[in-house]
């Protein structure tokens, strides 16, 4: 009677651990799945974010191209249930974000620069055209004092 | 302060403000409308002549080499996915502001489009086989080598319907949204081809 009691018990330990295992690797799957879904999500909204601040379309359309083989990798993933893919995608969603977030701060750097040295001509020029204004009697004067001179000489 | 000083002050502010704001037109981006456009095309790169003068009869395992072109002009980069449906003539169309929901969805396509460019996506479909039943018949098909089993059936054969939607990935939701985000509300394009199984 007690070694049935332990037979039945060893069977269900057997069962619910071969079970308990079934569901690891399965959801492992799904998971790594998700993830790589996860990560081609957070590449594409950087990518965005370096494109709205100024990354030049050649920059965007290399990033684009990462992301769409990024994006074959998840498909094949989750067509195949294979966690290769689904680690490639997962890698080159993540060197995808990377570069973006480079380019992003290139390009919000770039954009500063630009602004920067736009609104400084800007200035220069507003006092330039200021002074000239204001002085432009010296420059009458000194043309006349230029031409007097030439006709003293003739 | 001497009046010339004075002067000098404000001729400079005045002048700078001109300028800043020449400057501040040439940096700013220029102000476009918005939009996404798309089309399913032929194999003949055509908006008609989708099954080569067969007039919509479609034959069992002849495949069609259809693709979308889909034009980004939305200002910045794009995640959108073609969501394809079968109905038949007595289906509820999907709308410029409702999807079909309620018409079985076959699969999707997905892909990333950067602003100002067309993307091609690829569509191959044939009919796998018909199974006729009270009057219906009913199709299995391969899309892009994918099998699937429409649970829709069309009255011998006649007037089946694939419907296409358009959807964007919108960062606020964390998803993928009917059509494209408009000035004020959400914009759909669905596309729909009619074709008889022969």
């Amino acid at each position: 009677m007690r070694f049935l009691q332990v037979a039945v018990l060893g069977v269900l330990l057997l069962l619910s651990s071969s079970f308990s295992i079934g569901r690891e690797e399965a959801s492992g799957q799904s998971v790594r799945v998700d993830d790589a879904r996860s990560a081609l999500v957070q590449a594409f909204v950087l990518v965005r974010q370096a494109d709205l601040q100024g990354a030049s379309p050649g920059q965007i359309s290399q990033l684009a191209n990462n992301l769409n083989l990024a994006l074959d990798y998840e498909e094949n993933a989750t067509r195949l249930s294979s966690d290769a893919y689904a680690n490639m995608s997962l890698q080159l969603s993540n060197t995808t974000s990377v570069q973006a977030l480079s380019t992003a701060n290139a390009a919000r750097t770039q954009t500063f620069f630009t602004q920067v040295s736009a609104y400084s001509v800007a200035v220069a020029a507003g006092f330039g055209s200021a002074l000239l204004v204001l002085e432009s009697h010296r420059l009458n004067d000194a043309v006349r004092r230029f031409r007097l001179r030439r006709i003293r000489l003739e | 302060m001497p009046p010339r000083i004075i002067v000098l002050v404000l001729l400079f502010a005045s002048f700078s403000l001109v300028y800043c704001s020449i400057a501040y037109y040439f940096l700013s981006r220029p102000p476009a409308q918005e939009f996404m456009a798309w089309g399913v095309f032929s194999p003949s790169g055509t908006l008609s002549n989708y099954f080569s003068g067969s007039e919509g009869n479609v034959v069992v395992g002849k495949p069609l080499n259809w693709h979308f072109g889909i034009t980004n002009q939305m200002g910045s980069i794009q995640y959108v996915q073609v969501v394809y449906r079968l109905g038949n003539s007595t289906s509820a169309n999907p709308n410029a502001t409702a999807p079909g929901d309620a018409i079985p969805q076959l699969g999707t396509t997905s892909i990333f489009i950067p602003n100002s460019q067309t993307a091609l996506v690829n569509f191959t479909w044939s009919i796998s086989s018909e199974k006729a039943r009270i009057g219906m018949v009913f199709i299995n098909m391969t899309i892009n080598g994918q099998q699937v089993s429409p649970p829709v059936g069309a009255v011998s054969g006649q007037r089946f319907r694939f419907f296409f939607e358009l959807w964007t990935y919108d960062v606020a939701s964390n998803s993928f949204q009917y059509g494209y985000k408009g000035q004020n509300s959400r914009v759909g394009l669905p596309l729909q081809v009619w074709f008889n199984a022969a």
